[in-house]
């Protein structure tokens, strides 16, 4: 798939979060964005979920794709079990013992019977990432994934996503730049000038 | 002394000892006053209430009002969650309901028993006033609970096109379930005083409301107290079921079963 983002421009009240972005991504790349906080990351991923409307410019591609997220929150449903939180998003597309084998990757066997509220935010992460990479996507958009990762978790969790995004379109914020090249993906920045691809 | 002291500071043991200080005061005060109609002790309330147990129509009598009030209390229950549901879904309809529903909180229930008693008779009016006491207060509640639904989680919900069953099973019921718990809490008390009282004032036949009238025409005051402690004992039971049985509905976090083809 091939997405392209044409003049995106978005303000809130009077304060102008981004201003004339254009883009082209395609499937079968990892692309990285990084800018200083507050440069409208967030706000040009939830505009591709289709939570926010830009004022300006246009999205092409994103008709058809099947949309799956990391949110720079967990999001998760508390009070249920990891299994039930993946499964959630999984419906038929796969069985209780596939996710819990998956989940087994990313995560100690033992919390997979617990309510996710008592998990640790590091473990709520990893059932946050493995919710998003186990529902069925094309474009897989991610707000800063790697938060309250520990440094082995966080490498075990980048060769994970690498697996099961392979030949699909992810778009993925962060404030690492070593993230990029451990998942082996294009860097873009997004500065509060037009932004520009570094490599 | 000093381990005297520590044993009546034990939670249970303070819990007896107040209940037995009150009801001694309450025994005292009888004796002192002397006029059964004004007041009875503790004692000859449970001497009545063993009179009434033994003697059928007591059972009939509970069975008749807690079938009819509890009916009342069911129906409000379901229909309040399904209207407060709606009311959710299509803001225009809690605009719509919003009168009624002041209406029915503040008219007094009195006023209501009167115009029941003119409606439908004397027969289903514990039905109708505890239907009526019951329902603004589980549809106020639903409607706070599923407005308290985390707006994050049904951003997610509607990144991932999460289906409408699955976004209650797993976003609105959890939000919703504690305001309906204590919303209940209320509710349940509630439909017994006002059941009871629409009974008094209609005098129902074969009902504690028509039992607890004639222990004042006759002016047997031990028969009122014990009533009134049946009334208390029957309404707490059913409470205490009730909200057992919502309870056991939060989540607990057990996993799905779901069978495996593999």
């Amino acid at each position: 798939m091939k997405l392209t983002l044409h003049n995106i421009s978005k303000s809130f009240d009077s304060l102008e979060v981004l201003c004339n972005y254009s883009l082209s991504l395609e499937s079968g790349h990892i692309y990285c964005l990084m800018g200083p906080s507050g440069c409208g990351k967030t706000t040009l991923l939830r505009i591709l979920m289709g939570l926010e409307q830009a004022d300006h410019g246009s999205v092409e591609g994103l008709e058809q794709a099947r949309v799956s997220a990391v949110f720079q929150e967990d999001r998760l449903c508390e009070a249920f079990t990891p299994v039930e939180n993946v499964m959630m998003v999984t419906g038929k597309s796969l069985t209780e013992a596939q996710v819990r084998a998956e989940l087994c990757r990313l995560l100690p066997k033992e919390s997979l019977k617990r309510p996710v509220s008592t998990l640790s935010g590091g473990m709520k992460r990893r059932v946050a990432i493995c919710r998003a990479l186990l529902a069925p996507f094309d474009l897989l958009l991610m707000d800063e994934p790697f938060t309250g990762l520990d440094e082995d978790t966080r490498q075990n969790v980048i060769l994970y996503i690498r697996e099961k995004c392979d030949g699909k379109l992810v778009f993925l914020t962060t404030h690492q730049e070593p993230d990029v090249e451990a998942l082996g993906g294009r860097l873009l920045w997004i500065l509060p000038n037009p932004a520009h691809t570094k490599n | 002394m000093k381990k005297l002291l520590k044993t009546i500071h034990h939670k249970p043991w303070q819990r007896i000892l107040i209940a037995l200080f009150w009801l001694s005061l309450w025994q005292a005060a009888a004796q002192l006053i002397h006029n059964p109609i004004i007041l009875v002790g503790p004692i000859e309330t449970l001497l009545s209430l063993e009179r009434m147990i033994l003697s059928g129509d007591f059972w009939l009598s509970i069975a008749h009002s807690f079938g009819k009030i509890s009916a009342g209390f069911l129906a409000a229950f379901f229909i309040g969650i399904l209207l407060g549901s709606c009311a959710y879904r299509f803001p225009l309809l809690q605009e719509f309901l919003e009168p009624v529903m002041t209406l029915m909180k503040s008219v007094p229930v009195a006023s209501f028993v009167i115009l029941a008693l003119i409606w439908i008779g004397a027969q289903y009016l514990a039905v109708f006033i505890a239907f009526f006491v019951v329902l603004p207060m589980i549809y106020v509640n639903t409607l706070a609970g599923l407005q308290s639904t985390d707006k994050k989680l049904l951003e997610m919900a509607m990144v991932f096109h999460i289906t409408l069953g699955k976004k209650i099973r797993f976003l609105y019921f959890p939000a919703a379930l504690p305001y309906l718990i204590s919303g209940c809490r209320i509710a349940l008390g509630m439909s017994w005083k006002s059941g009871v009282a629409a009974e008094v004032i209609g005098l129902p036949s074969n009902s504690i409301g028509e039992r607890l009238y004639m222990s004042k025409i006759y002016l047997e005051t031990s028969d009122l107290f014990a009533w009134t402690f049946t009334i208390i004992a029957v309404s707490a039971l059913f409470e205490r079921l009730f909200l057992r049985l919502l309870s056991r509905m939060e989540r607990k976090g057990e996993p799905i079963h779901e069978t495996d083809p593999s």
